[in-house]
Formats: C-alpha cells, sequence, structure tokens
C-alpha cells in the first residue's frame, strides 16, 4: 500500500520580479490507510501540495516518494497518468460530453479490461455511491451532490492506493455536505485507500480526519490528531484558526522547574508549561477557548468581570465579558445559565486547557511557538 | 471486484495497463507525441508567419550582398508613393468616421431602444460583413459608373438632370463601397457593449438624481466608449487593406492607394525591394492602429463583451421609433437589397442598360459556368483552398490556443503574439512576404495551390487561435487533469476530452475562416497563376476585360457557393451544436451552491 514522504518540498510562482513563494520546505510524513487533511485559509499552499502529489506541479526544491518510488522532485515529474492515484476536484470535473456509464468507464477503458470486466466495474461503483440506474444520464441532468458521487466513482473505480480530494464538498449545500462527510469517512475506512483531503473548514477537517496538517503561509504550521491540534495548538496562527478563540495579553510572572506562573490582563493567573525560551518578566499571549472559561453570578476578586453583551444561540449562550484592564472575553456557557447585560460575574479559566504564546512585537504570520 | 470490498492485497492492487510509475527515458520525454505535435504548430507559426515577414525585412533592406535604405528613402519620399499613403490614410480615416455614424445608432437602436425590425439591422450587419467587397464595388459601378452606371443614365437622358448623378469613381464613392462593408465593425462590437452595460449602473446614477443626458454622459458613454472605438479601429484597419474595392473604384478614378500601388510594383520588370519596403509601410500603419485597439482601449474597457445575464436598460422611443426604423431600412437597402439586386439584374440582362427588363436571359450564366474554362477550375479550387484552410487554421489554431493557455511553455505568449500579427497584415503584404521568402527557397511554390494555401492559413490563423482560445478558456483544466490522473496520455485526454468540449467553438471558428477564404483577392492576387486559379480571381480578371454582365453572372454563382457552403456547414455543425445544448459543454462546471 502507499505512504507518501514528502520532503523539503518548496515552490514557488510568478514572474521575474515578483515570486510568490506558494510552498516553503514542506516535510510531511504521511502513513498509509491515513484520511489524511491539509487545512487552512486559501493561498496557505494546500492545493499545491495536493497537485504537487498529483504530478500536475513540479517542485522547485524537495521530492515526494510513495513508498520508495520517488515520484516528484524538480528534475522531473511521473506525469499523472502514470501514478495510479485518483483525484476529486472541487468543481467535479465531470466530463458534460459523457454520460455517467462513460465517465466511470473512462480509467477501466484505458486499463483495457473487457467490456463485461467494464460494466461490472462500474455497476458496482454506482451502488458504492448510491446512483444505481442514473448511468445512461448526462451530468447537467444531475443535481451537484450527484456530480459528486460521480466523480468519487470514477476515481475509486480504478482501485488507487491514494486519492486525492480538492475540497470536494464546498460546492454543496449544508445539509448535503453533512451526508456526504460521513459517506466519505465510511469510504475511506472500507477501501483501506489513503485519503488526502483539502480544504478551508476546520469543523470538516476535525470531523473527517486521522491526522491533520494546518498550514499557513505555505509552511506547515501543525501536523498531528485532530484532539491535539484542537486542544494544543502548536502556535497563535493554528490556535486562532481551530475555531473560536480569545488572546488575553499578559506576561510571564515567574518560571519554576518549566512550569510558568502567567499573569493576564483583568487579574487572570494561571499555572501552565513555559513557552520555549521564555523568560520571567516576557510578554505573551494567553489563548483560551470560550468553552473552556466558566462564569459565576457576582463579582470578586480576582477574575471579575462585567456582561457587555449576551447572544442566545440554542445550544449554547455566548457572553462578551468586560475584564477590569480593558480587555474583553468571549465565553460560551449552557443555554440555562442566564445572566444580564451589565451583571458583574466571576470569571473562572481551565489553566489546563490554556496555551501559552510568546507576544508577536509584529508580523504575527510568522509564528512559530 | 468493486473497491467496496477491496482487500488489502498489498503492492498487487496496481492497476494494469499502466505504465510503470517511473521516470520516462530521455529520449521518450523528448519525442512524446505532446511535443511532436506542439513543435508541429510552432513549427508551421514560423514557416507561415514568421519567416516570411523577416525575408520581408531582410528583401526591404537588402540589394546586391549590401544594406541599404534606399528602397525606404523612395518609399517615403516618391510623389507616387506619398500620394498612395496619404489616399490610404483619408480612405481609412472617412471610412472610420462614417463606420461610426452609420454603426452606433443602428447599435444603440438595437441594444437600447424599442425600435421594430432589430432582427432586420443585425442581419443586415451580418450580411454586410459577409458579402465580398469587391462584388459591392461591381454592384455600384454599375449603378454609378460615369457612363454606363445606371442610375446616372437615368438622371442624364431620362430626367435632363446630369447634375444629380454622382460619379462612383471618387474618394467619396470609394469611401461609400467601403463603409458598407466595415460598419458592421462598429455595430457588432458598440451593440454588444452596450448589451452588456447592466441597468443597474445606470439606475443608480438616477436614484442619486442625475437625469437621463446626464446618466449617459457621464456613465454610459466612458462605459462603452472603449468598445466603439475599438469598433472604429478595426474598421480603418480593414477598409485600408481591402484591395478589390480600391482596385474596381479607386484605379479608374486615379485613386491610388498602397495595395494598389504595391500590385502595380509586380508590373513587369518587378521591384520587390520597393515593394517590400512599401509593404513594410503598411503594415506599421495598422500594426500601429491595431495597438492602439489592443494596449489601450482593450485595457480600459470595463464591459466584458458578449458578457451574458446582464439587463441593459431600454428607452421607449414614443413615435422617435419611426424616423429610426426608417434610417435602418434604408441601409438595409443600400447596403444588401441594392447591390444584390443590381447583381442579379445585370447577370440576367441581355445587355445592361436603361432597358435591361427587355431582353432577360440565362445566357451569361451558361456562358461562365460552361464555356468559360477558368470557372469550374476556380469553384473547384476555391472550395478546396478555403476548406483545407479553414481546417488547418482551426487546428493549428487549438494546438497554440492549448500551449498558450495550458502549458508553462517559456516562449509561449511570443507564440501567440507571432499567431496574432496576421491581424495587421494586409492580404497584399501577405503575398509580397510569401513571394520574398518563398522565390529564395529551393521549392518552387510560386503560382501553385500550395502558396495561395499558405497565404490564406497564414493570414487567417488569428482567428483560429481566437476562436480556440475562447472555447478552451471555458473549459475548465480539471476536465483534463482528471483524465490525466485517470491514467490517459496526453494525445488519449486530446482526442476524448479537450477536442469534443471544443468542438462548438472550433466549428464556428471553421466558418470564420472558411467564408474570407473564400473570397479572398487582395493576396490571392499576387500570387495565383492560370491553373491556380481562384473564384474572386476570376471575377477580377473578368471584371477586368470588360464583360460586365458575365461578371455579374459568376459573381452571383459565387453568392451561391458561399450560401450552400454555409447552409450544408451550418446544417452539420448544427446538429453537433444541437446535440452539445443538450449536454451544455463546460456545465460540468458547476455555478456553485446546489445544482
Amino acid at each position: 500500500m502507499a505512504g507518501i514522504t514528502i520532503q523539503n518540498l518548496s515552490k514557488s510562482y510568478g514572474g521575474r520580479h515578483v515570486q510568490m513563494a506558494a510552498l516553503s520546505e514542506l516535510n510531511l510524513n504521511i502513513a498509509d490507510n491515513q484520511f489524511i487533511t491539509l487545512l487552512g485559509p486559501s493561498g496557505c499552499g494546500k492545493t499545491t501540495t495536493l497537485r504537487c502529489i498529483a504530478g500536475y506541479v513540479t517542485p522547485d526544491t524537495g521530492s515526494i516518494h510513495v513508498d520508495d518510488r520517488l515520484l516528484s522532485s524538480p528534475q522531473g515529474v511521473v506525469s499523472p497518468e502514470a501514478r495510479g492515484m485518483g483525484m476529486v476536484f472541487q468543481n467535479y470535473a465531470v466530463w458534460p460530453h459523457k454520460t455517467v456509464h462513460e465517465n466511470i468507464a473512462f480509467g477501466l477503458k484505458l486499463r483495457k479490461l473487457s467490456a463485461q470486466q467494464v460494466r461490472d466495474k462500474v455497476e458496482q461503483a454506482l451502488v458504492l455511491v448510491n446512483l444505481k440506474g442514473l448511468e445512461a444520464r448526462y451530468p447537467n441532468e444531475l443535481s451537484g451532490g450527484q456530480q459528486q458521487r460521480v466523480a468519487l466513482a470514477r476515481s475509486l473505480v480504478v482501485e488507487p492506493d491514494i486519492l486525492l480530494l480538492d475540497e470536494p464538498l464546498s460546492n454543496l449545500d449544508a445539509k448535503l455536505r453533512e451526508k456526504m462527510r460521513s459517506e466519505l469517512k465510511q469510504l475511506q475506512r472500507r477501501t483501506g485507500i489513503t485519503f488526502i483531503y483539502v480544504t478551508h473548514d476546520q469543523s470538516e477537517a476535525l470531523a473527517l480526519s486521522d491526522q491533520i496538517a494546518v498550514m499557513h503561509g505555505g509552511r506547515l504550521q501543525q501536523f498531528g490528531s485532530p484532539f491535539e491540534v484542537y486542544t494544543k495548538p502548536s502556535n497563535r496562527i493554528v490556535a486562532d484558526f481551530m475555531g473560536l478563540v480569545n488572546f488575553v495579553p499578559g506576561r510571564v510572572a515567574a518560571i519554576d522547574a518549566g512550569q510558568a506562573i502567567i499573569e493576564g490582563e483583568g487579574g487572570l493567573r494561571l499555572q501552565a508549561a513555559a513557552p520555549t525560551g521564555a523568560a520571567p518578566g516576557a510578554p505573551v499571549d494567553i489563548a483560551v477557548r470560550p468553552e473552556n472559561i466558566t462564569l459565576a453570578a457576582g463579582g470578586g476578586t480576582p477574575g471579575a468581570g462585567v456582561i457587555r453583551e449576551r447572544v442566545f444561540l440554542g445550544n449554547i449562550c455566548e457572553y462578551t465579558v468586560a475584564l477590569p484592564g480593558g480587555a474583553s472575553l468571549r465565553v460560551q456557557t449552557h443555554p440555562l445559565q442566564q445572566f444580564s447585560e451589565g451583571e458583574a460575574v466571576t470569571v473562572t479559566v481551565d489553566a489546563s486547557q490554556c496555551s501559552i504564546f510568546p507576544r508577536e512585537v509584529a508580523q504575527s504570520d510568522r509564528a512559530a511557538a | 471486484m468493486g473497491p467496496a470490498t477491496m482487500p488489502d492485497a498489498g503492492a498487487t492492487r496496481r492497476p494494469a495497463g499502466l505504465s510503470s510509475a517511473r521516470p520516462p527515458s530521455r529520449l521518450a520525454r523528448i519525442f512524446s507525441l505532446e511535443r511532436i505535435v506542439m513543435g508541429a504548430a510552432i513549427a508551421a507559426l514560423f514557416i507561415l508567419v514568421v519567416f516570411p515577414l523577416c525575408f520581408l525585412l531582410i528583401g526591404s533592406v537588402w540589394s546586391e550582398g549590401r544594406f541599404t535604405l534606399e528602397y525606404f528613402r523612395e518609399a517615403l519620399t516618391g510623389r507616387l508613393y506619398l500620394q498612395a499613403l496619404l489616399n490610404s490614410l483619408m480612405l481609412g480615416a472617412w471610412t472610420g468616421l462614417f463606420s461610426l455614424l452609420l454603426g452606433l445608432p443602428l447599435a444603440w437602436a438595437v441594444a437600447r431602444t424599442n425600435v421594430p425590425g432589430k432582427g432586420l439591422i443585425t442581419l443586415t450587419a451580418n450580411l454586410s460583413y459577409l458579402s465580398p467587397p469587391f462584388l459591392t464595388a461591381i454592384a455600384f459601378v454599375n449603378l454609378f459608373g460615369p457612363n454606363a452606371g445606371l442610375i446616372n443614365a437615368f438622371f442624364r437622358d431620362m430626367v435632363g438632370a446630369p447634375w444629380l448623378g454622382f460619379n462612383i469613381f471618387s474618394m467619396p464613392g470609394l469611401v461609400l463601397v467601403t463603409v458598407l462593408h466595415t460598419f458592421p465593425y462598429v455595430f457588432l462590437l458598440a451593440s454588444s457593449a452596450l448589451q452588456s452595460v447592466d441597468a443597474s449602473y445606470e439606475e443608480a446614477a438616477q436614484i442619486l438624481g442625475a437625469s437621463k443626458f446626464r446618466t449617459v454622459l457621464s456613465i454610459t458613454t466612458p462605459l462603452v466608449m472603449p468598445a466603439i472605438l475599438s469598433g472604429v479601429l478595426l474598421a480603418f484597419v480593414n477598409a485600408i487593406a481591402l484591395f478589390g474595392s480600391q482596385a474596381i473604384i479607386g484605379l479608374p478614378g486615379r485613386i491610388v492607394t498602397l495595395p494598389t500601388r504595391i500590385y502595380s510594383l509586380f508590373d513587369f520588370p518587378a521591384q520587390y525591394a520597393l515593394a517590400s519596403a512599401l509593404s513594410l509601410l503598411f503594415v506599421v500603419i495598422t500594426v500601429a492602429a491595431l495597438y492602439i485597439q489592443r494596449a489601450y482601449l482593450a485595457k480600459r474597457s470595463f464591459v466584458t463583451l458578449g458578457g451574458k445575464g446582464a439587463r441593459p436598460q431600454l428607452m421607449d422611443l414614443g413615435w422617435a421609433k419611426w424616423p429610426l426604423f426608417g434610417f435602418c431600412v434604408v441601409v438595409f437597402f443600400v447596403s444588401i437589397i441594392l447591390p444584390y439586386a443590381t447583381l442579379i439584374a445585370v447577370s440576367i440582362s441581355k445587355s445592361w442598360g436603361l432597358n435591361f427588363w427587355q431582353g432577360l436571359t440565362l445566357e451569361h450564366y451558361r456562358f461562365v459556368l460552361f464555356d468559360y474554362d477558368v470557372t469550374q477550375r476556380a469553384i473547384v479550387n476555391s472550395l478546396g483552398l478555403a476548406i483545407v484552410a479553414a481546417t488547418i487554421a482551426v487546428f493549428l489554431g487549438a494546438i497554440i490556443g492549448w500551449i498558450d493557455i495550458r502549458t508553462q511553455i517559456p516562449g509561449r505568449k511570443f507564440l501567440d503574439y507571432a499567431a496574432l500579427v496576421p491581424l495587421g497584415l494586409p492580404g497584399i503584404v501577405m503575398a509580397v512576404a510569401l513571394i520574398q521568402f518563398w522565390l529564395t527557397m529551393p521549392i518552387a511554390l510560386y503560382g501553385t495551390l500550395t502558396i495561395l494555401l499558405l497565404a490564406y492559413v497564414g493570414r487567417y490563423i488569428p482567428l483560429g487561435v481566437r476562436a480556440a482560445n475562447t472555447s478552451l478558456r471555458q473549459i475548465d483544466p480539471t476536465l483534463e487533469e482528471s483524465a490525466r490522473i485517470l491514467g490517459a496520455s496526453w494525445g488519449h485526454t486530446l482526442k476524448e476530452i479537450t477536442l469534443p468540449l471544443m468542438r462548438p467553438g472550433l466549428f464556428a471558428g471553421w466558418l470564420l475562416v472558411f467564408v474570407p477564404v473564400i473570397q479572398e483577392l487582395s493576396a490571392s492576387i499576387l500570387l495565383f497563376s492560370s491553373s491556380s486559379m481562384t473564384l474572386a480571381v476570376a471575377i477580377y480578371n473578368l471584371y477586368e476585360t470588360g464583360y460586365t454582365e458575365p461578371v455579374a453572372a459568376l459573381a452571383m454563382t459565387n453568392m451561391a457557393i458561399i450560401t450552400v457552403v454555409i447552409i450544408i456547414a451550418r446544417k452539420i455543425g448544427g446538429g453537433q451544436i444541437g446535440r452539445k445544448e443538450n449536454e451544455k459543454p463546460g456545465d460540468g462546471v458547476p455555478q456553485g451552491g446546489t445544482a
């Protein structure tokens, strides 16, 4: 089967004068039979990475190996048709001039299968993606979700070792997206194919992946399980990108045996693992997610605050709490725990769920914890 | 065994029939089909355009083994040549102006008013654009020739007021005949620009308090001005390049222009070097005009031409729509009915004159079709050349367009420019360049069908490239990429995916090349021989010899052939396009959201 090793991969685009680095020195080891997500905002290099793996893009530096085969290096790339991979595109790329059957049979015919084998395999693939009975239709007679299933079936029917998916769900509506999401996950489990999935949707990444590679500005920021990436973000960028987060300015009060006492604005005081290279007095940011803060009625010190704004969202209630120093926190509570605007509350932060990052003077994009 | 039940069978799962995943050998990479096809297309472009132009340049400054500017000096100071230059510029300027005066009101009427008969106006523009300009010229000579012209004779002999007549052999006459062919450039560009200005822009100005007039002045006009000026410049460039009308109308009126002056330089003894120098001056004018049009105006064009989905604001003209409608009818009458009715009348009259209707006959058709031995050869040659040239131009265009849009090959922009250069090459200049190039080659091509084919393909390759570019841009590259990753080679992808999806666009491009090629005169006139005679040349030669009525019969035969081919082609292509409409090419690219 197929594990992928990406070493020191870089790619720049642009003209003679301005070179835009789309991807800088990416190193990634992807184990076999995994659902891997490349996650990041647009322009983060995730699609470039995928297109390098597919063989559409020649890297400037670095290499891509699948198992022990060298597939891409600046000296040359194995062309996409010789890689035995599959790819599903954001816009499906279902050929409009071919029927569903012809679309799915395309790759099988290239592999010189007999007519009977082609028919059987196409049929199985149609069953797999719940499209049976639609083989004679043209793509413009299908809904978006059906077209996406055709694209999936077309890629899966040739039994690739690796399936590349480039934001395959982003053109679908919310309900269908959720349905296809669970189908994709099941497909990966059943087939054992390595899925490499590109998305900018963090909830999609969390729901689907065995491992998430968070990318930003052409660089890999963190590679880990969904739980790790969400609860232990390696830097500000990852913390900020994965869901809601409060950054409370603070400073290191003392360090003892790897544990630091951090004092934050508004009287927050907590103990956490010391950030690397931090000295007492160093300015830091405390990252804390809204669900890891609890509120209690009645002011008091330390941790007094005033409710500024209340938003009822049904399953949760979200408050904006003003701290004495001027900073404010977003806090999510159980919907039945009600406070009114202007009410004084006590704020308690779960220190075990906080991340401490050195304060950036400028260039917050270059952050590395 | 479907993927659902696929076992973890290890490396044996490598699909059969795929080449192994090893980088191909160096040799295989160099001689892949992809490279061979692309290399051939690039080579063809060099042979068709780049080399002839280089030889044109060399031929104008190289004489008896040394460099000389003598010919340019002569072309720029000789009275004969300066006069030709001046006449060409005058013709271009007047034609541009009148194309604007004719084309813009019609465009505005169609795009922005409730004038009746919009279909008639569009038809007029399309037919005027398709009509061979030299046929219009011949028709008008039959009406307004100083002595034998029917209308002049009418005023002179029947009314007794010769001063009411109009001498077609004059600059106004030449401008009139040319404008009838060039006003569609302004019309088409202006009407599509006007149509694609969404009403919301204008409504936004009006809700802020701008009057209708103010809105037109400060919103609509700036938005469409670039397109209108583009149309005027295209009219200018095309007007000065037309050899046929300038020879038929200009020469008897002693109005020599650049194309006719260059043509006369090929009278024995041929002055190749001087003709080359003059050709280059000609090219400088047309390229300068096209450069302004592309670089300056195209960049400032705020309106996407042909943009669909815009909702233009229609103006209710009230009673004023009738005078406007009248104007449209007059244009239709003068540009379509008058010339074709005249040609038909001439072709079936025993002898053209005031009493032509007294002796109607089909004798002239019998003569040109059966007795005049040139005709049949010319028909076969023209049809064959046009079909082959259009096919080559379109496929070459597809490859060059593909290289430009889908690859990162260095120098692809140069290729794109080289393929566009012929837009600025008047036919006669193309002919001079080909002569300069092929006379130095060891292959004797002069006077063969091959050199005509080279001229046609070279001259109309821009249309092929443009048609290919347009349809390629509408095909999402992922449609090709998904075929590649499924194991299809470059050639297989081209055959199975790219070309079928491009077919409607390529087909439109084919017709776009076919129509001008089958009526091409400007380049053919220098390149033909008696064995490679074409229809347009046959008509021109017959006209030169003075056979008024057979010329008209041959001209109508020519038109009949063009019409029949267009109808047949539409039938074939229309069937394909109809089927395509079912499948909506490019609709695999969803509009986003839920389909």
